[in-house]
């Protein structure tokens, strides 16, 4: 590969100086994107205290997500798994208010 | 339970990148280094852990330790960041372990697709923008724009309750709109584009309201393309409050959903 950012633009850290990368930026991506490959030790990061931290992370504005046109929650399993139940109601009183019905969420269960 | 497993971070093409890249890394056990394991074509980023810290059970009572969880978090991105713009890699999601040595050979093996992946990421990185709204600034631009509300008395009052109804409508209209359009032009000049929801301010850390949290798939060539059509963005929008974070360059992290099978 060629041409890195030149430092001014690399906030986190990896080129030297500069500050740390965001935490929420880095569990973000660490622990929710990334490919999913089985190994042999299963480790279950929809562990609470992880729950707690995604939910910091995607519980912004759902309404406002959908406005935009993004139905990022749609696609994520642990949303549709349904951790929080107040997380999934209020999805769901979306969905409704949109003619959605919630059945989507009903069927992903 | 004790002895020790393999961590892998992700896969490279094997022969593209030596050994040396990890010199110096820290992962997610300091005391092992960060090695190649390779198979074929494929080479694993790899570091041998202990059980007593990452064997199922164990590692479940730490990810209760929100300062074990960030440093092992933050070790597993530096060895990537390590590799990133060496060699073209697929980034794992955070405790992907194997027994052995050959048990990573054999996920190697299994996993021929991550060859096509590695191909489509060639040379490409991925870019985070994050758009932010600082509403007291979106509130005062608008004012001068002469939408405040006059006088005093019962009818004032209305008045300006009604006004504080309508900046809020304002607010949220014109955030969903820079969004749109940030997210938009920033996609022409990527390969892909993932609009992730927002952070809440208590997460962020900023003073402002996130409306835009998105990764862009960049080649060498899109990379001077985001930066002026983020300097364009920001010369209009920044009279109403708006600023624009970029993050990056980091592992594709956004840009791998499993595809073989």
């Amino acid at each position: 590969m060629s041409t890195p950012l030149p430092q001014s633009n690399r906030l986190p850290q990896a080129y030297g100086g500069g500050q740390p990368a965001q935490l929420a930026d880095v569990l973000e991506r660490v622990l929710d994107k990334g490919i999913v490959i089985a190994g042999d030790i299963q480790i279950n990061l929809l562990d609470i205290e992880l729950l707690t931290i995604k939910l910091r992370l995607l519980v912004a504005s759902a309404d406002k997500a959908r406005e935009m046109g993004i139905d990022w929650w749609e696609g994520d399993p642990f949303l549709a798994r349904g951790g929080d139940g107040a997380l999934e109601d209020r999805i769901k009183r979306l969905e409704q208010a949109a003619g959605l019905e919630g059945k989507e969420v009903e069927q992903r269960r | 339970v004790s002895g020790s497993g393999w961590y892998v971070y992700g896969v490279v093409p094997a022969g593209e990148a030596g050994a040396d890249v990890f010199e110096g890394a820290v992962g997610v056990d300091a005391s092992e280094p960060v090695v190649l394991v390779a198979d074929g074509a494929l080479a694993a980023i790899a570091s041998k852990v202990s059980l007593a810290e990452f064997g199922e059970g164990e590692v479940e009572e730490r990810l209760h330790d929100p300062a074990w969880l960030e440093e092992k978090v933050r070790a597993h991105e530096a060895v990537l960041e390590a590799a990133l713009g060496r060699t073209t890699l697929v980034p794992f999601r955070f405790g992907t372990i194997y027994r052995g040595e050959e048990q990573v050979r054999r996920m190697l093996r299994e996993h021929a697709a991550l060859k096509a992946t590695l191909e489509r990421l060639r040379g490409r990185i991925e870019l985070g923008v994050k758009g932010y709204l600082d509403t007291e600034r979106f509130a005062a631009a608008r004012e001068e724009g002469g939408a405040e509300a006059q006088g005093g008395g019962g009818r004032a009052y209305l008045l300006r309750k009604q006004a504080e109804r309508e900046l809020a409508d304002a607010r949220e209209a014109f955030k969903g709109e820079c969004a749109l359009e940030a997210h938009e032009r920033l996609s022409t000049a990527a390969d892909d584009a993932r609009a992730n929801p927002p952070h809440r301010p208590e997460v962020s850390g900023r003073p402002g309201e996130m409306f835009l949290n998105a990764a862009y798939l960049i080649a060498p060539e899109g990379q001077e393309r985001v930066r002026s059509v983020l300097g364009e963005l920001e010369s209009r929008h920044s009279p109403h409050g708006v600023w624009y974070e970029l993050t990056g360059p980091w592992p594709p992290y956004n840009f791998v959903e499993e595809e073989d099978e």
